[in-house]
């Protein structure tokens, strides 16, 4: 088995990788013990971190646990390391009012 | 000695609660006392020094927040006697006020004022007079084996990445359905921290009522934050959740409300205050920041807690036993001497139920007198009481 992330649920479009992901690495997406998918990563995605697994266009609705974590703050495409350069919060922006 | 199943050692108070730990706590009053607390608990052993910069020059409601703190943590049962220190006066937050609210509890208490002893030396001696009356009574007191559904177990995470919401998270929250299945009580708080998750923590509150008041917390906490002005990000999630693939708050909640398990909420607190006496889930209010959280945690008298870090918090209270939890091996190979529960193996097929049991059979340990590596590297880094208005 070479490097996984873990998908929490069928509805997400990220998954959070358990592995150190280099790029350009196939990505093996895990609901438990079973392979559910492969996502070429397009760069290196640390430790942690969370990969794409499709494309989303700005505004998207970025998916975990089956429900928004943030939004997509910029074009992203499948295997992208998906973060706060690319996604942002909608809770608690002061900044924004 | 062999334990019996679900049952740990501990010590059995007046006032019924049940200590995990049986120390003399030197409570100070107010910033200008502190130094007194640190030299006696250095000085004198099973002796644990509670110090902070308040206690004075605060508007009412400000004061009335860290004067429930103080006495809280004087009432919490893993103190067997507490001595309260105090500079000269400070109105509505003086020692004798505090101890005359510990005393309910029936434990040894005594107050020593540094203007009545008449000096920091006079008010040593009075320190160290009393500490040898009261430690010669509570190392007297001997460990009874005791039922887990005493255990009131505090639950907090903090460096937290995506690791805590996939491994130790859960594992704690197994743990607290474990101990609630038992008759205990668990306590849960950061409401900061459920911002994004409130579907999931209402639907798990006993009733409308409950889920109402937790609703409305939340959104105060939110609320907050946008009347400050800022973007959250930063501050929640903070520098190293970002660091450790925490893209927003709501990904942080998702993942954080898991330490709750499944157990249902019966409960809503505000920060700071006691909990009732019915077995389940209670929430305290308060925000993310670990030292004010588990503060209030320990406050509400709970004995012993699971610290769920994905990054490895070197997070310890001085009175409340905090057991440290991680997910993520590589920050558990860095930070060895800050953890005591490795639950990385979640990642390679260990189930939640048996992560779970393992983190219940050190919380019985634990409990029952194994030391935590904090408590032996005399750590006490997470006194903090919360602040909500300003020094005048």
């Amino acid at each position: 088995m070479g490097v996984r992330a873990i998908l929490i649920d069928p509805k997400d479009n990220v998954a959070t990788v358990i592995d150190d992901v280099k790029s350009r690495d196939q990505v093996a997406v895990m609901v438990g013990k079973k392979k559910v998918a492969t996502v070429r990563a397009l760069k290196a995605i640390p430790f942690a971190h969370k990969i794409a697994l499709c494309n989303m266009t700005k505004g998207d609705t970025v998916l975990k646990y089956g429900v928004s974590i943030g939004s997509a703050s910029k074009a992203i495409k499948k295997g992208d390391h998906v973060h706060i350069q690319n996604m942002e919060s909608n809770r608690g922006r002061g900044d924004l009012v | 000695m062999k334990r019996k199943k679900d049952h740990f050692l501990g010590y059995v108070r007046k006032d019924g609660q049940v200590g995990v730990r049986n120390y003399l706590l030197m409570l100070s009053g107010t910033l200008y006392a502190n130094t007194i607390c640190e030299r006696i608990a250095q000085m004198m052993p099973d002796t644990i020094p509670i110090i902070h910069p308040l206690g004075r020059c605060q508007v009412m409601p400000d004061l009335k927040m860290t004067f429930k703190c103080l006495v809280g943590h004087g009432k919490n049962p893993n103190a067997g006697a507490v001595i309260v220190v105090d500079h000269y006066k400070e109105e509505g937050c003086t020692a004798d006020e505090i101890a005359h609210e510990i005393a309910k509890t029936k434990k040894p208490v005594a107050v020593v004022n540094i203007q009545r002893s008449n000096g920091t030396i006079n008010a040593t001696r009075d320190c160290m007079n009393y500490g040898l009356d009261f430690l010669r009574q509570i190392s007297d007191m001997r460990r009874e084996e005791i039922h887990a559904k005493n255990l009131l177990f505090g639950v907090n995470c903090g460096t937290s990445d995506t690791t805590s919401g996939l491994s130790s998270n859960l594992a704690t929250g197994e743990c607290v359905d474990i101990i609630v299945g038992k008759g205990g009580r668990a306590l849960q708080a950061e409401t900061t921290e459920m911002m994004g998750g409130e579907e999931f923590v209402v639907k798990k509150c006993v009733n409308e009522k409950v889920a109402k008041k937790l609703l409305k917390l939340i959104r105060q906490r939110e609320q907050d934050a946008i009347d400050a002005g800022c973007d959250l990000r930063g501050s929640q999630p903070t520098g190293d959740n970002i660091l450790g693939g925490l893209s927003s708050i709501e990904e942080k909640s998702l993942g954080a409300i898991k330490k709750g398990g499944k157990s249902k909420i019966v409960g809503v607190v505000g920060h700071n205050d006691p909990i009732g006496k019915k077995s389940g889930l209670y929430i305290m209010d308060s925000p993310g920041h670990g030292g004010e959280s588990i503060t209030g945690i320990a406050s509400a008298g709970s004995q012993i807690m699971a610290f769920s870090t994905g990054g490895c918090h070197t997070i310890n209270h001085p009175l409340m036993i905090t057991i440290r939890l991680s997910g993520n091996k590589k920050s558990i190979q860095r930070m060895e001497s800050t953890t005591e529960v490795d639950v990385s193996d979640m990642f390679e097929g260990t189930t939640v139920k048996e992560a779970g049991r393992r983190l219940y059979q050190e919380v019985l340990d634990t409990a029952s007198g194994k030391m935590t590596k904090a408590e032996i590297l005399k750590e006490y880094n997470a006194f903090a009481i919360n602040r909500i208005g300003p020094s005048v």
